[in-house]
C-alpha cells in the first residue's frame, strides 16, 4: 500500500515536472472523451424520444365484417397475453358507429343512408413503456396483420422508426469516431509516457543499479498515465456538462423539436462515468504499452 | 566471493574487449583494477553487476552463476552490488540527503530508517553537513562522496567503483581511496578501476591489469618511498 501511494506521488510529480507536455496532452484527451461524450448524450437522448414515442404508440386493427365474437375474445386474449402490451380494447360497428354520431353529430344524417353500422370492428392496442425496442413492436403488429380476422391496421409508429433509425446511425458514427479519437488518445499518452521515460533515463538508469524491481520503475509511470486519462474525463465531464447546460437550449430556442427531445437539465451519470473510466483505462494501457516498448 | 572462468567478450566480431580472463578475488579483499583506456576494465565491471552478457564464460558471485539469474530477478544481485562511476550519475533536482535514500527507498524501508541511516552513512563520507544540499550544488568531491554513500548505504557484498577519481585532483583522490579502505575494513569485497598509476602505489593492494582485453598483471603492490 506504501508503494502504491509513494508511486501515485512519484507519478503525479511526474506530471507536475513536464507541465507544458501534460497540459496538451490533457487538453487532447479531454476533446476526445467530450466528442465521445456527445454521441453518447445525443443516442441517449434519442434512446428516451424514442421510448416516448413508442408509450403512446396506438396500433388500431381493423376486424373484417365477418368476424364472430368467440374469434374475436380468442384475439383480445392472444392480445392481452403478449408482453408489450399495455392495454387491449375492442369497438363494435355499434360503438364505432355511435362514436362518429357523439364526434361529428351534423353527419349524424349520412348514417342514415346505411342500414348497419358502416364502421369496422376494431381492436386498439396500446404498448407498455419499456417496449422500447422498435423492432420487437414492429414484428409483433407485423405478426398480428396476419391474423385472418384482422383487415387492416393503422398505426403511429413512422416517428418512432426514424428516431430509432437516427439513434442507430449515431450511434454506429460514435463508436467509429470513438474508435479514432481513443485510437488517438493512446497515440498520445503513449508518447507522452515515452517522452516521460526519456525525460528520466537517468534516474530509471540509477534505480536499476541500486536494485529497483522493475514493478517499483514502472508503477509510477502507470498512474501517470492513469491520472491523465482520469483527469483528461473529469475535464471532458465539465465541458460536456457546460455544453448540455447551454447549447440544447439555444438550439432549442430556434428547433422546439430539439428542445423536446432534449432535456437540457439532465445527463445521466452513467455517460459521466464513462468518460472517466474510459480515460483511466486508455491512459492505463497506454502507459503499459509505452513502458512495454521502452522500459526493458 | 567474484569468480571468472574463461570469460570473454565481444562487442563488434572483429576484436575482444575481454579475451579468455580467469579470475578469482576472495571475499574482503581489495583490488585494483588498472590498464589503459580501453583495456577492458569497465567491461569487466559491468559484467560483475551484469549491466553486460559474456560471449562465453562464467561468472560466479558468492557461488551463484549470474548468467543464470533471469532479468526480473536481477536486482536481487544489484542490491549486494554498490555501483560508483567517474561521473557519478547523481539526481541533481536531489538533496544529498535523498540521493544517498535511493537504494533504502526502492526496497521499501521504513522512513526512520532511512533517516537514521542516511545520517549515519553521511557521517562515514564526511557530508553530514551538506545532507540539504542539492547534488548539483556541492563540489566534485563531494559528489563523489555522495556517490559513496549511496553505494554503501545499503550493505552490500561488492563495492565497484569505475574510475570514482577520474575528476578528482590527487588529494581528493586520495581521501576518496581512504573512504573505499574504512568501507573494506568491514568486510566489503572493493574494487576499483583506475588507470591513475601514482594512486595505486600509494596503496598496498592487489593490482590486476588488463591490456587489450587480456589480464597482463596480477599482483600485489608494495607501497614505494
Amino acid at each position: 500500500m506504501k508503494f502504491l501511494i509513494q508511486s501515485l506521488v512519484n507519478g503525479i510529480a511526474s506530471i507536475g515536472r513536464n507541465k507544458l507536455i501534460n497540459f496538451l496532452c490533457l487538453g487532447i484527451i479531454a476533446f476526445s472523451l467530450l466528442v465521445l461524450g456527445i454521441f453518447n448524450y445525443i443516442a441517449f437522448n434519442l434512446d428516451r424520444y424514442s421510448s416516448k414515442l413508442t408509450e403512446s404508440i396506438e396500433a388500431i386493427f381493423y376486424l373484417k365484417e365477418k368476424a364472430d365474437p368467440a374469434s374475436i375474445q380468442a384475439l383480445v386474449r392472444r392480445l392481452q397475453a403478449n408482453l408489450l402490451v399495455k392495454e387491449v380494447g375492442y369497438t363494435s360497428r355499434q360503438e364505432a358507429e355511435m362514436k362518429f354520431s357523439q364526434d361529428f353529430p351534423e353527419l349524424n344524417y349520412v348514417m342514415t343512408e346505411f342500414p348497419e353500422s358502416p364502421f369496422p370492428a376494431s381492436v386498439e392496442v396500446t404498448f407498455k413503456k419499456d417496449a422500447e425496442v422498435n423492432t420487437q413492436v414492429v414484428a409483433f403488429i407485423e405478426d398480428v396483420k396476419k391474423h385472418p380476422l384482422v383487415e387492416s391496421v393503422q398505426l403511429n409508429l413512422d416517428w418512432a422508426r426514424k428516431i430509432a433509425a437516427a439513434k442507430k446511425f449515431i450511434s454506429l458514427f460514435g463508436y467509429f469516431l470513438g474508435f479514432i479519437l481513443i485510437f488517438v488518445t493512446v497515440f498520445i499518452i503513449f508518447n507522452v509516457i515515452k517522452l516521460n521515460i526519456f525525460f528520466r533515463r537517468e534516474e530509471i538508469a540509477i534505480f536499476r543499479l541500486v536494485g529497483a524491481t522493475d514493478w517499483y520503475i514502472k508503477t509510477p509511470f502507470l498512474f501517470e498515465g492513469s491520472v491523465l486519462g482520469l483527469v483528461g474525463g473529469i475535464l471532458a465531464d465539465l465541458l460536456l456538462l457546460v455544453l448540455v447546460r447551454f447549447i440544447p437550449a439555444a438550439v432549442g430556442n430556434v428547433f422546439s423539436f430539439v428542445g423536446q427531445m432534449f432535456d437540457v437539465r439532465q445527463i445521466p451519470w452513467r455517460i459521466l462515468a464513462e468518460l472517466v473510466i474510459t480515460g483511466g483505462v486508455i491512459g492505463l494501457f497506454s502507459s503499459l504499452f509505452s513502458l512495454k516498448r521502452y522500459v526493458r | 566471493m567474484i569468480q571468472f572462468f574463461h570469460v570473454s567478450k565481444q562487442y563488434v566480431k572483429t576484436s575482444y574487449a575481454l579475451q579468455d580472463i580467469n579470475l578469482n578475488i576472495e571475499k574482503g579483499e581489495f583490488v585494483f583494477l588498472t590498464g589503459a583506456s580501453g583495456a577492458g576494465k569497465s567491461t569487466l565491471l559491468k559484467l560483475i553487476y551484469k549491466d553486460e552478457l559474456p560471449n562465453k564464460g562464467q561468472i560466479l558471485i558468492d557461488s551463484i552463476n549470474i548468467n543464470l539469474i533471469p532479468h526480473h530477478k536481477l536486482f536481487k544481485l544489484r542490491r549486494q552490488i554498490g555501483i560508483i562511476f567517474q561521473d557519478f550519475k547523481l539526481l541533481p533536482d536531489r538533496t544529498v540527503f535523498e540521493n544517498v535514500a535511493i537504494p533504502l527507498q526502492v526496497r521499501g524501508e521504513k522512513k526512520t530508517l532511512i533517516d537514521k541511516k542516511v545520517t549515519n552513512t553521511l557521517n562515514l563520507v564526511g557530508l553530514s553537513h551538506r545532507k540539504r544540499y542539492l547534488t548539483a550544488h556541492i563540489s566534485g568531491g563531494e559528489q563523489q562522496r555522495v556517490a559513496i554513500a549511496r553505494a554503501v548505504i545499503g550493505n552490500p557484498k561488492i563495492i565497484i567503483a569505475d574510475e570514482p577519481t577520474g575528476n578528482l585532483d590527487t588529494e581528493l583522490s586520495i581521501e576518496i581511496v581512504k573512504i573505499f579502505e574504512k568501507i573494506n575494513a568491514n568486510g566489503i569485497t572493493t574494487i576499483i578501476a583506475t588507470h591513475d598509476r601514482n594512486l595505486i602505489n600509494l596503496f598496498p593492494k592487489r593490482v590486476i591489469k588488463l591490456d587489450h582485453g587480456q589480464i597482463t598483471l596480477d599482483q600485489t603492490v608494495e607501497v614505494e618511498h
